[in-house]
């Protein structure tokens, strides 16, 4: 293996070890302290960091542009092969810069944010879990491994939505997340299927599976669909202002920057798949332009800091959705990793954010009345009316999918649930309203 | 005719593995004292002589070795997991008489030899003394899949000459007629539907430890898996594909259902019965993929389920056996140990990656779909439920805000914690380095994908074109 190989994998796995040391630690009977958390917190990132300088330096001293460690199968029965194979080009190390410097910076940042919260070992675990996720994620060689990846992202960030654990809004409101996300995570897992089914592999970069036809379209779709639910894009945009339940430095770090822009990486990974299909980018682009439109205008009505931030997110993604779509890759990068960067310094400034408009009113001599004229202002009363109250019920995106798609999934259970009971010596059984799938009020604290 | 063919030892384990648990539940019953530590010494015994002879078989002819010794290891895990409440010599008793009589049936070589094993294990739930429950469709599921491959067993006997499974392979004994018993004794054992509500009703009103140790013997599996599939290769092929839809739609079935449950106990049998369901669709795929999926998904279940109840029934000791999930309980700020071990064992459940279900789940799913494209769907549609109705569950058991009225509750014991690790530790390192596994599994898989894709050799129903 070569140093660069060496330093890709420590990179990708160094966060996971020290998730797997804080969590043995605690399993054994010994919580580490406050300080002995952040240190190794900022060793590991440092570390990363630095790793991650170095690899950058080899390769462009030896002027190539991938790093490709394969460990060879990590299982195999007959023609299936679920490769392990680590890769590291030009799309993917800007991510896994990302996510290494915002994971360590978030560290740091909590550290002092959460001192003294009953669950400072528990979030610092769970960042270190996550970055392994996303490392994972962006690292990987093949679908299979980045869908692996792709799930860890996913849990860490519903267990972090439920951070305030003794609050049931945050608990409900991570379990309504987590439906979403199993629910398009079946995109990605059918159409990885369907990658090895028709093309026999499912390797990522420059040898992406060979499809054809309508293999083309359907694979795209599938994998739209995951990509959707990850970067909460229309129909599925409902769980983002849920997802606020957490605290400030993991909304940042997943709404604001990494988890919000997986799905934009996943897009920009089969941009060559989405380029042969005409129905996969019209089906994005239309997404990214609705979901672009629903986010600014439903951020307008929002009440709270982070939850203006998340549509503000939102928007931006759907932007990035629409750059993919029409084929703009480098746009797009530039704009993922600007925004991720703008939007976690103003996700971890939003509990300060009176604080600061206070400061800078008074440095500029007062208090100083709202001059411009806003967009909506052009509108006659009736439509500003009617548009606040669909933006106040966040585009009655959730009612849609409440309505038409879980209650009559909760219809359905309670009667199966009528016919079980038949002849059994039990009660009736309660309805299950819609408190099973989170009923609480969206909203951050 | 050999009576019994011990293929856990070859000699003296195999029979030592199966007469140990008897003639300790004997001893339990005569003498009542110090029965957790007489069982799970019994359990251990047994579980080295299951393993004893694992190393030394060939490849891929070690799977019934293989399910026997997890099964004893599950056995020895349920003798720490019991609450003290609930260790009685009737409860220790029982759970050796089970044990014993599950690996009669692991290891039986003629069909007699297997539904001995079969019927014996199902007795303590007939048994007062035992683990009898309050509803009538337990016994009554037990009961009829018991009359099913009794039925078949006495129709192959009168048509062929042995009873042998491995000499009967290929020959279709007893025609269409036991091939219909025999898959109606596995959808009555395995709770498929439309015979499902007895295993929700033995999990919700029998012991819990014991009824999930029964369910875990995953008999229907043993059965499609040792006597259908080598001895009805023409007619698993005609019938296989309905009833992997029918395993299928169970699954979606079930895990619809489960999402408006509440009774906790209730839950995880929908949960784990889908799962299963997902197993015998796996095995009934004909894809190698398939059939190593299924089997190494039944080692998952089996730990993850026993764990989970083994945890439920620790919860309802600690605080009340009023447990539900309608209401957040917030139990974890009294047993965190126990909460996380719950959330690892029941994601491991549903396919959470760095665990062995990951795997399992992955290549069942890729089983399923190749063999059946657009019904394979339904496979990850009641996965992705079951994630959301386990994943309800635990965060309405122990998140939420502290209950109050509890005084001194004590977090998971000492043998309760580690026989608890030991689980999340088999499920993770599993995860981690699933070849260990796959790979040993595959092999036979690839025996039973040919053995199911053969011609059929007499006159038995027509190959699909």
């Amino acid at each position: 293996m070569s140093v660069s190989q060496v330093i890709l994998v420590a990179v990708v796995l160094a966060p996971g070890v020290a998730f797997a040391l804080l969590s043995l630690s605690w399993l054994l009977g010994w919580v580490p302290g406050e300080r002995v958390v952040s240190a190794l917190t900022g060793g590991v990132f440092s570390l990363c960091a630095l790793g991650l300088a170095g690899l950058l330096w080899k390769l462009a001293d030896s002027g190539s542009t991938t790093v490709v460690v394969t460990f060879g199968n990590w299982f195999a029965v007959q023609d299936y092969r679920f490769p392990l194979v680590f890769m590291a080009d030009r799309l993917s190390l800007p991510f896994l810069a990302m996510t290494i410097v915002l994971s360590g910076l978030i560290g740091q940042f909590s550290s002092t944010y959460l001192h003294r919260e009953p669950g400072f070992f528990r979030f610092f675990v769970l960042l270190h879990l996550f970055a392994f996720g996303s490392s994972l994620t962006f690292a990987a060689g093949s679908f299979d491994l980045l869908a692996g990846g792709w799930e860890i992202v996913g849990i860490t960030s519903v267990l972090l939505i439920g951070f305030f654990q003794l609050r049931s809004a945050p608990v409900e409101n991570g379990l309504r997340v987590f439906a979403v996300y199993r629910a398009t995570d079946i995109g990605l897992l059918v159409g990885v299927f369907a990658m090895h089914h028709w093309a026999g592999s499912a390797f990522l970069g420059s040898g992406l599976p060979a499809l054809a036809g309508r293999q083309v379209t359907i694979v795209c779709l599938l994998l739209l669909l995951a990509a959707c639910g990850k970067a909460a894009q229309v129909p599925f945009s409902g769980w983002l202002p849920r997802a606020m339940e957490g605290p400030t430095p993991s909304s940042a770090i997943f709404y604001g920057a990494i988890s919000i822009h997986a799905g934009a990486y996943l897009l920009l990974r089969i941009q060559p798949l989405l380029a042969q299909s005409a129905l996969g980018s019209a089906s994005l682009i239309l997404i990214g332009v609705a979901t672009a439109i629903h986010g600014t205008i439903v951020g307008r009505a929002s009440a709270d800091a982070k939850t203006s931030l998340a549509y503000a997110s939102l928007t931006q993604v759907g932007v990035m959705f629409v750059e993919i779509g029409m084929g703009w890759t480098s746009v797009a990068l530039i704009h993922i990793l600007g925004h991720a960067m703008v939007r976690t310094m103003q996700f971890l400034r939003a509990p300060s954010m009176l604080h600061d408009d206070h400061q800078m009113h008074s440095a500029m001599g007062g208090e100083q009345a709202p001059a411009e004229t806003q967009l909506e202002d052009l509108l006659p009363e009736n439509v500003r009316l009617w548009l606040y109250r669909w933006a106040f019920d966040r585009g009655h995106l959730d009612t849609i999918l409440d309505r038409w798609l879980i209650q009559p999934l909760l219809e359905l259970s309670i009667l199966l649930a009528r016919l079980d009971r038949l002849g059994s010596p039990r009660q009736k059984p309660r309805s299950a309203p819609l408190a099973v799938l989170g009923a609480a009020k969206p909203g951050g604290d | 005719m050999p009576v019994l063919v011990p293929t856990a030892g070859g000699s003296f384990s195999g029979y030592a593995a199966i007469a140990i648990p008897w003639f300790a539940a004997l001893v339990v019953a005569l003498y009542a004292r110090h029965v957790r530590i007489i069982g799970f010494a019994a359990a251990l015994i047994c579980a080295v002589a299951c393993a004893l002879p694992l190393g030394a078989s060939p490849e891929g002819q070690t799977l019934y070795q293989a399910v026997m010794l997890l099964y004893a290891c599950l056995t020895v895990g349920a003798t720490l997991l019991l609450p003290r409440r609930d260790c009685t010599a009737g409860s220790i008793g029982g759970i050796l008489f089970m044990l014993g009589a599950t690996l009669l049936a692991y290891s039986a070589d003629t069909l007699p030899v297997l539904l001995a094993g079969w019927v014996l294990s199902s007795v303590p739930f007939f048994v007062p003394r035992w683990f009898q429950t309050r509803s009538w469709r337990p016994r009554a599921g037990l009961l009829l899949s018991a009359i099913a491959l009794g039925l078949a067993v006495a129709r192959i006997a009168a048509s062929a000459h042995t009873l042998s499974i491995i000499r009967l392979k290929g020959q279709s004994p007893g025609g269409m007629a036991a091939f219909g018993l025999l898959v109606a004794a596995v959808i009555l054992r395995k709770g498929i539907l439309p015979a499902h509500a007895w295993v929700a009703d033995a999990a919700e009103g029998g012991p819990a430890i014991p009824t999930a140790l029964l369910f875990n013997g995953h008999f229907g599996a043993l059965l499609l898996a040792k006597v259908i599939v080598p001895l009805f290769t023409g007619a698993s092929v005609v019938w296989f594909p309905i009833l992997s839809y029918v395993a299928m739609i169970t699954a979606v079935y079930v895990s619809i259902r489960a999402l408006t449950e509440n009774a906790p106990r209730r839950l995880l049998a929908y949960i784990a019965l889908a799962q299963s369901a997902a197993i015998l669709a796996g095995l009934e795929s004909g894809t190698a993929e398939g059939i190593t999926g299924a089997l190494v998904h039944w080692y998952v279940v089996t730990v993850s389920t026993v764990g989970l109840f083994g945890i439920l029934r620790l919860l309802e000791v600690r605080f009340g056996e009023n447990l539900t999930a309608s209401a957040h309980l917030g139990l974890a700020g009294h047993a965190p140990r126990l909460a996380v071990s719950f959330v690892v064992l029941a994601l491991a459940l549903v396919g959470l990656p760095g665990t062995l279900s990951f795997c399992s789940q992955e290549l069942l799913i890729h089983g399923t779909l190749q063999s059946h494209p657009l019904t394979g769907l339904l496979l990850p549609i009641a996965t992705a439920m079951n994630a959301v109705s386990v994943f309800r569950l635990f965060s309405r058991l122990f998140l939420g805000k502290r209950r109050t009225g509890f005084t001194a509750v004590v977090d998971a014991l000492p043998r309760e914690r580690w026989i608890l690790t030991a689980g999340m530790v088999f499920v993770v390192a599993g995860g981690l380095f699933p070849n260990v596994l796959v790979a040993r599994r595959s092999t036979e898989a690839e025996l039973t994908a040919l053995a199911a894709r053969a011609q059929p050799p007499i006159h038995q129903a027509k190959p699909r074109p």
